[in-house]
């Protein structure tokens, strides 16, 4: 990697070999470890001076090995995940922690330590809900996610350590909301094709890197002259993950700036802070279990409520989605999924119904993760905007 | 010229009869009851943590995953799998979800229960009892049935933890602790929505049945490592309800199990088979084709005795309950035990899916099985997304090879058993050669 | 001084131009094949609209581009989706539509329309099922021809049931149900009610509302429309052409894009653009 590069290109750079910083590390004898999705508290591998490496899949890679493992109507992102693992992408990761984040990916994790057999794995369940109970349980597996990790790296990982890591992540989202306080303009100061390039970067660093690059970033576009064009719409994608930027870059093509996002290489990671708590563990386990806006867990208005209104059940859950789009001045909302995730397939026709009651105009779309499922969405999009502007 | 009787391929269990004719009426008798105003819940099959509650105070549990196969079955199901898709839920999400979304959607229509529902349809329900056990539809359907139901919904939380992770110091206690907590919520709860206390002694009762019920379901099912094979798997698909979905007087069903269980004893000390040609021993994965279970009959005539099968419908392993006091944590215990009951073997034999995946290895292996039918259902990814790794660790393990036949739960034209049938001449080959290979390795069967 | 707009609708097969002047009035329609490779062959149907018109290119005040092919075309100033083309067209047509629902060669497509315009759509053009060529492979399966099959399913007396909804199966039910002695009409009606069921469901999605309008290549079909009636409680209009809506709302577009852009004192979005070949690269 050039000394050089800062900002924007380093990005692009990290983006082409997401795991060259890593790899450098490990030859310095740092130890790196994957984790999947964003339900695994970081905070617990940097204080043990590991970097946290998301395994994300490659969208341009067909997927050939996982068809032996997992059938093909479930989850292409897990499949893609997986069938990069299997072909020895991720085999510089000293080890694996996957966490329970929906069915597939439960299964997943053990069809991957069966094949891969890494010489760290371990899986943290999170429960279903967010009753109090729950949040015990999820500290509790939080402990025993410490143990392991005490154990593979033999040290000891005490309060003052995770306090740091916690600061030090907090500081990262922080960070990322002010890159995020960059959409807000017209037209935003950053895409949201080079969000996600930024975000993919920070997610293959350490911590303190990231936050070197992300204020590096933010400098840089807060200065240049001919950043993002004028764009007549502006959306926001909601939806289940997207890694990469070409459906992103073709809703720019089509006359749109995909301004704010609720997806989990985006703010969904990195927006809710830890607070800090005499039991740091129990900050974490609230942070990840309770803020964290993902639909796999549920959610809602009233807990033990026994009389159930639909709209103020869909305020509960989606309230935040149209304050996004106060905040960010969003004229549309793109709820998009992959085929076959349950988790966000139920969802739809709620916030559908959350979205109209607010008059936010939206649609849905579904693609199969890889780069050639999204030509057919090309007019679905192209119309949505003509909608929007018309 | 007399005709000679056509011998019965498979010999079902003359205990068989009465148990499932008293299933039938202690389902028509519920009915009739939800129909007479006993208050509903609509439940998730739950794996006795959430039934003996409801049961305890007076509640009436219907099935709506049941309910899906029935209107499958039935030919009901296309108008109601076409009306979720028009309220806009994908097509790729569970059928029997889709199937209820359509039948509930069509109930708020009409404001009542649709005439044409198959077998009196499902009433309004006072509570959506959801479980968060194995699949994730399981919770996310009833939340979006909010679009139709004031009903609230609750979840019924089970740990899923790894085969590592379920087997560190304290995680079992830990996750008892959570699930008793949980339950003990619950019951507040169902105290404020019914306006009623809970009945522990009743409770205490239903949960002590409950248990025994099912270990003498799992004594008769050890009993089928015999050879040869003393019970079919038609006879465990049919018999299983009853243990499953626990309901009307409980003390009659366990001794009809017990009877069942006798003829089963019978059976293995007079060597009696329930193929007479058994040639073939194999286990089945996942959910059986529901509509075509004769189809089981035309393999049985080739000698193929389906001896095992179905994890996830199988008793728990007993386990000793008696020194625990609190009726909670004793359905707490039972649940846990039906997930991570396999967790221990597991470990022993370096398996990471100790549930849905290592226990087919134990049933081949222990049951003596020469070949697995595995059964993937488009549109049920979690019957199905494990059959590809049980597939390889069966061959690879253990070698023991696999037969693939496609289906569906709603899309009942997607199953065909000529296809399969086709194969199975090929297939028996394949079990010859492997029963072959096991010999060399020394493997017993 | 009479203003001319010009709709291009790029199909998979066919290629439809509607020139109309800034009054409304249609001066010429044509439809004309798209040609393999590259849509080559669409050009030449602009020139003959034009012929037809006694217009010369550079006269058409505003070209929209819609349809399949409608990217890279060297003659258009601007491409619409055919979504948004088909809605205003029909709407044009039918002023009180509220759903129109559209079967073309390779797609079908749901439109919701408020005002004489687009609200709200679904579409399918993943899956042949419920498309023309669903009726095209099946038809060459039974060895008759497209334009036949409405007449042919109007002798049906016992409409057969389809169950496949995947065309590839749908050809071996229908192969197995002549063996079985079905008559060819009653097989033909089973396809038409095939198609309705797939195009109605999806239609759905977007809650029917009248006026209900049938258009697209397909609704040429009475079979079709007769089937897709019996699926909706309410009545189902075609308009004389149906495969023109697309083309008549671009041109209708390209109207109001120039009238409002005069209206504003803004000057028109124009491209510089000649009546050359279609290609893949611009």
């Amino acid at each position: 990697m050039s000394e050089k590069s800062r900002g924007l290109s380093k990005v692009e750079e990290i983006c082409s070999q997401r795991s060259g910083r890593a790899k450098e590390l490990k030859d310095e004898g740092k130890k790196i470890m994957g984790y999947f999705c964003i339900y695994p508290p970081l905070e617990m591998l940097s204080a043990l001076d590991l970097l946290p490496y998301r395994i994300l899949g490659d969208m341009r890679e067909p997927i050939t090995k996982a068809d032996a493992c997992l059938p093909t109507v479930v989850c292409p992102f897990d499949r893609s995940a997986l069938d990069l693992g299997l072909k020895g992408k991720y085999d510089f990761l000293d080890g694996v922690v996957w966490a329970h984040v929906c069915e597939v990916g439960e299964k997943t994790a053990h069809v991957w330590r069966t094949y891969l057999n890494p010489a760290y794995f371990h899986f943290v369940d999170i429960p279903h809900t967010i009753h109090k109970p729950a949040q015990n349980q999820f500290v509790q597996q939080l402990k025993d996610f410490q143990k392991t990790l005490m154990s593979f790296t033999g040290k000891k990982l005490t309060s003052e350590m995770l306090v740091e890591a916690i600061n030090a992540h907090n500081e990262q989202r922080s960070l990322v909301r002010k890159l995020y306080d960059l959409r807000k303009p017209d037209p935003p100061l950053i895409s949201g094709s080079e969000v996600i390039k930024t975000l993919k970067a920070i997610m293959s660093l350490p911590v303190k890197e990231g936050s070197e690059l992300l204020r590096e970033v933010i400098s840089e576009v807060g200065e240049r002259k001919d950043g993002v064009p004028f764009r007549p719409v502006r959306l926001l994608i909601w939806g289940s993950i997207i890694d990469d930027t070409p459906l992103i870059e073709m809703m720019e093509e089509l006359g749109a700036n995909v301004v704010m996002d609720d997806t989990c290489v985006g703010s969904r990671a990195f927006f809710p802070d830890v607070k800090l708590t005499p039991d740091p563990l129990e900050g974490l386990a609230y942070r990840y279990l309770v803020d964290l806006k993902c639909p796999r867990t549920f959610k809602e208005s009233t807990y033990g409520e026994t009389k159930k209104d639909y709209l103020t059940d869909l305020r509960s859950r989606f309230s935040y989605i149209s304050d996004y789009a106060k905040e960010w001045k969003v004229s549309g909302v793109v709820l998009q999924s992959v085929r076959y995730c349950d988790i966000h397939g139920y969802e739809v026709p709620g916030l559908g119904d959350y979205l109209d009651s607010v008059g936010l105009p939206h649609t849905y779309i579904e693609h199969t993760y890889d780069e050639r499922s999204l030509a057919p969405l090309r007019t679905r999009i192209q119309a949505f905007l003509e909608i929007i502007r018309s | 010229m007399a005709e000679e009787k056509k011998k019965k391929a498979i010999d079902r269990l003359k205990a068989m009869y009465p148990l499932r004719a008293r299933i039938d009426e202690v389902y028509k008798n519920s009915v009739k009851a939800m129909r007479e105003g006993k208050p509903t819940a609509w439940s998730m099959v739950n794996w006795w943590e959430g039934d003996p509650i409801i049961m305890a105070m007076g509640v009436e549990a219907v099935y709506p995953e049941n309910y899906g196969a029935a209107c499958a079955a039935a030919g009901a199901a296309p108008a109601y799998l076409e009306r979720a898709g028009a309220d806009g839920f994908p097509d790729h999400i569970c059928g029997y979800a889709r199937n209820c979304i359509g039948y509930t959607a069509r109930m708020k229509d009409l404001g009542e229960i649709p005439p044409e529902a198959p077998m009196g349809g499902m009433p309004k329900p006072v509570l959506l009892m959801s479980a968060g056990s194995l699949c994730d539809a399981r919770y996310k359907w009833f939340q979006a049935l909010g679009r139709y139901l004031d009903a609230p919904v609750w979840v019924l939380e089970l740990p899923h933890l790894g085969v590592k992770e379920g087997l560190m110091e304290g995680a079992y206690d830990q996750a008892i602790r959570f699930m008793v907590e949980e339950l003990r919520e619950f019951v507040g709860f169902l105290e404020k929505l019914l306006g009623k206390k809970m009945d522990w002694d009743k409770l205490e009762d239903i949960s002590n049945d409950i248990i025994d019920m099912n270990r003498i379901w799992y004594e008769t099912n050890e009993l089928r490592k015999a050879r040869p094979c003393p019970m079919h798997s038609r006879d465990f698909w049919t018999c299983m309800t009853g243990c499953l979905y626990p309901a009307g007087d409980l003390k009659a069903l366990k001794k009809m199990y017990q009877d069942l269980y006798d003829e089963v004893k019978y059976r293995v000390e007079n060597k009696i088979a329930a193929c007479p040609n058994e040639k073939y021993r194999l286990v089945f994965a996942e959910l059986p084709p529901w509509h075509s279970l004769k189809f089981f009959d035309r393999l049985a005539e080739r000698g193929w005795s389906f001896v095992v099968e179905s994890w996830a419908y199988h008793p728990p392993k007993p386990i000793d309950l008696s020194q625990v006091k609190d009726p909670l944590e004793r359905i707490a215990k039972f649940t846990y035990q039906w997930f991570a009951g396999y967790f221990e073997e597991s470990e022993k034999q370096g398996e990471q899916m100790g549930y849905f995946g290592y226990p087919y290895l134990e049933y081949a292996r222990d049951w003596q099985c020469d070949g697995a039918l595995l059964h993937p259902l488009l549109s049920c990814r979690t019957a199905t997304n494990h059959l590809m790794y049980v597939q390889d660790r069966l061959i690879q393990k253990l070698n023991v090879p696999s037969l693939v036949a496609s289906g569906d739960i709603v899309d009942l034209t997607l199953f065909d058993p000529e296809d399969t049938l086709r194969r199975a001449e090929a297939f028996e080959e394949t079990m010859d050669h492997y029963k072959e290979v096991r010999k060399k390795e020394g493997l017993g069967w | 001084m009479t203003w001319y707009f010009a709709g291009v609708d790029i199909g998979s097969t066919m290629t439809k131009v509607v020139i109309m002047s800034d009054g409304g009035d249609i001066c010429s329609q044509v439809i004309g094949p798209t040609g393999a490779e590259h849509r080559r062959l669409a050009n030449r149907v602009m020139q003959e609209a034009l012929d037809r018109a006694k217009l010369s290119f550079p006269e058409i005040s505003y070209v929209v581009a819609t349809g399949y092919g409608r990217l890279n075309v060297p003659f258009a100033d601007s491409e619409i989706t055919e979504l948004t083309c088909h809605a205003k067209g029909v709407a044009s047509l039918f002023p009180e539509v509220k759903t129109a629902i559209d079967i073309g060669g390779q797609d079908a497509k749901g439109l919701k329309i408020k005002s004489g315009k687009l609200i709200d759509f679904v579409m399918n053009n993943k899956c042949a099922a419920g498309t023309g060529r669903f009726l095209e492979v099946t038809a060459a399966t039974l060895g008759l021809r497209l334009e036949d099959l409405g007449t042919i399913s109007a002798k049906s007396t016992h409409r057969v049931k389809i169950s496949s909804t995947c065309t590839i199966f749908a050809q071996q039910e229908i192969v197995s149900r002549l063996s079985e002695g079905v008559a060819v009409e009653d097989v033909v009606a089973g396809l038409h009610d095939a198609i309705a069921v797939r195009v109605v469901g999806m239609t759905r999605r977007l809650k029917i509302e009248p006026v209900v309008v049938l258009t697209g290549g397909v609704a040429k079909n009475t079979g079709v429309v007769k089937a897709v009636r019996e699926k909706i409680e309410h009545e189902v209009f075609v308009p004389p052409n149906p495969l023109l809506s697309g083309a008549i709302g671009g041109a209708i577009l390209g109207r109001d894009i120039v009238l409002g852009a005069l209206k504003e004192g803004k000057p028109i979005p124009k491209k510089e653009r000649a009546l050359e070949e279609v290609t893949f690269f611009n």
